[in-house]
């Protein structure tokens, strides 16, 4: 039985490559990939396609030139900002968070950490916008609570409704985030390799200069761009937040879908919505490259 | 005395991320009990909350067009995984890759698209929005299938099931379904927390659901918006946490989660 059983699996596998077989394995995907077809690519495709026509339907380039004029450059380089300080200052606690729960922490507090930042990491939008102001406005206990610790958050001139309010909400759900993208990479560090270098002779740093970082490294970047490109194209948050008092582009899109801003050319949402899709592949192309490398020896 | 130390950092840690996590929560907690006519504590923006007709009105709606979401969801990648881990092995990296787009993709690029793409017909009808939940619950779904199925050999037991005689739906129903029930159930929490909560291409669509109709309501009553918002993130918290703690994997062979 298991004879022939192992037998006609090799001949399946041989087989594999033959038409036959091949049709019967996209069958089984057929119905996800069409639902994806429909709902997802045609959509963006009629996006790409309409953003390089004008109002009658003739092509055009005066879609996107629009796009790069002012205020939607302003915007651009406002969201570009925004997704880099807020990816940036994210990452570098993620990550310190990551190693030393993996590092030291029990079987039983990794899981407790990877469930509660798998539930922050789902928040946002409306509800957070509102815990922050109602936690960390002027009157709220937050602010009064740090302000006992000797921490006046008001002190200088931040106020929520601004880039770095944004900046500052959209950490509570980005911390989480780094926590779960990056701790298997530093899961991938075994004890044993560590172990390994000092009984060669290495010393500690020696370690980490030539083994752990150089492993970490593209890990850090892969997940900080990922964190980029969330931050880049969040809408909900930064509505609530700024109520249109900051450039980004997401809300200037809104703006011209919703009606609020008029333009002539009735296509320029389209094509503020393909540079944002332009500016998100260029950071998640490099992501999804350095996870697949990375994945090889995690 | 080394062993306290190097525990240190540790405590460090979780103190100041416990702080960080539950001070905000805490602090609009309190924030949304005040009652400013009075000047003291009570319950009154809560209470104004069941007072609107429209609460009741848009839960039903959110929470319908979130379960239809995740029935489509649910029904599309289960074969889908399932078949996945048991043929389609070389298929892998391209459903891999086509589900994690629409994290790559930004929403509001999809809600154009569906606004300039799809019929009249799907546009006048509320439920087109379930199938654009699906869409944007899908990378995370679809990895938390994966990666729980993957912790199961589904082939060997799906294989030893035919070999003792067992035809493939008997295979189906009665040896895969049960070990892949709490994957199953997490993904369908999360897709469910995630559509409940959505609001860009909501908005953008100009439907109105629970998340829409809290900024509408905070131009009326700021006060009971973040009490409403506090009771919708707590409520989600929590939810989401029991079902984390509740529904463990079918086996403990995950020792590392991939992503």
């Amino acid at each position: 039985m298991s004879q022939t059983e192992i037998q006609s699996r090799k001949g399946a596998s041989i087989r594999g490559t033959l038409s036959g077989q091949s049709l019967g394995l996209i069958l089984g995907i057929l119905p996800l990939v069409s639902f994806m077809g429909v709902f997802f690519f045609w959509p963006l495709w009629s996006v790409l396609w309409n953003s390089f026509q004008d109002n009658l339907g003739a092509f055009t380039l005066s879609n996107f030139q629009l796009a790069l004029a002012e205020p939607y450059k302003t915007a651009f380089s406002n969201s570009i900002s925004l997704g880099l300080i807020s990816a940036i200052t994210s990452a570098i606690p993620g990550a310190a968070i990551a190693y030393v729960i993996e590092s030291r922490g029990g079987q039983r507090l990794r899981q407790f950490v990877a469930s509660i930042s798998g539930v922050l990491s789902t928040t946002g939008g409306v509800p957070l916008a509102f815990m922050f102001i109602a936690a960390y406005g002027a009157e709220g206990s937050a602010t009064a609570v740090l302000r006992a610790f000797g921490i006046d958050i008001y002190s200088g001139n931040f106020t929520l409704y601004s880039l770095a309010g944004v900046i500052f909400v959209y950490s509570y759900f980005m911390v989480p985030t780094m926590v779960i993208v990056f701790s298997p990479a530093v899961h991938g560090i075994r004890r044993e390799w560590h172990e390994a270098a000092t009984n060669l002779g290495a010393t500690n740093a020696q370690f980490w200069r030539r083994i752990g970082f150089p492993l970490l490294f593209p890990s850090f970047i892969s997940s900080l761009l990922l964190l980029f490109a969330a931050a880049f194209s969040a809408y909900a948050t930064a509505r609530a937040m700024t109520s249109g008092s900051v450039a980004l582009v997401p809300l200037m899109i809104g703006n011209l879908v919703d009606g609020n801003v008029i333009n002539d050319q009735m296509n320029l949402g389209k094509a503020l919505a393909m540079g944002m899709v332009f500016v998100s592949l260029v950071a998640m192309i490099p992501y999804l490259l350095i996870q697949r490398r990375a994945s090889r020896w995690q | 005395m080394f062993a306290r130390l190097k525990a240190l950092p540790l405590a460090f840690v979780l103190l100041i991320s416990g702080v960080y996590v539950l001070l905000p929560i805490g602090s609009a907690a309190e924030f949304s009990l005040r009652q400013p006519a009075t000047q003291d504590h009570g319950f009154k923006n809560y209470l104004w909350i069941f007072e609107q007709p429209e609460f009741a009105h848009y839960v039903g709606v959110s929470f319908a067009l979130a379960a239809v979401a995740s029935i489509i969801l649910l029904a599309l990648l289960v074969p889908t995984v399932v078949w996945l881990n048991l043929k389609g092995q070389k298929l892998r990296p391209f459903v891999d890759f086509i589900t994690l787009m629409p994290l790559v993709i930004p929403v509001v690029a999809l809600a154009i698209g569906a606004q300039n793409s799809l019929p009249e017909f799907a546009q006048t009808n509320q439920f087109i929005l379930s199938f654009l939940y699906a869409v944007l619950a899908m990378p995370y779904a679809y990895r938390t299938l994966d990666t729980g199925l993957k912790a199961i050999p589904l082939k060997t037991i799906s294989e030893a099931a035919r070999g003792l005689g067992a035809n493939w739906t008997v295979t189906i129903f009665r040896v895969i379904s049960p070990v892949i029930r709490g994957t199953v159930l997490s993904a369908l929490f999360m897709s469910l927390a995630l559509s409940f909560g959505e609001f860009t291409i909501t908005s953008l669509l100009h439907w109105d659901t629970f998340t829409t109709w809290v900024t509408v309501i905070s131009q009326q009553n700021v006060m009971g918006a973040i009490a409403l918002s506090v009771f919708s993130l707590a409520a989600i918290f929590i939810f989401l946490l029991l079902v984390g703690l509740l529904v463990k994997p079918a086996t403990s062979q995950v020792t590392k989660e991939e992503e």
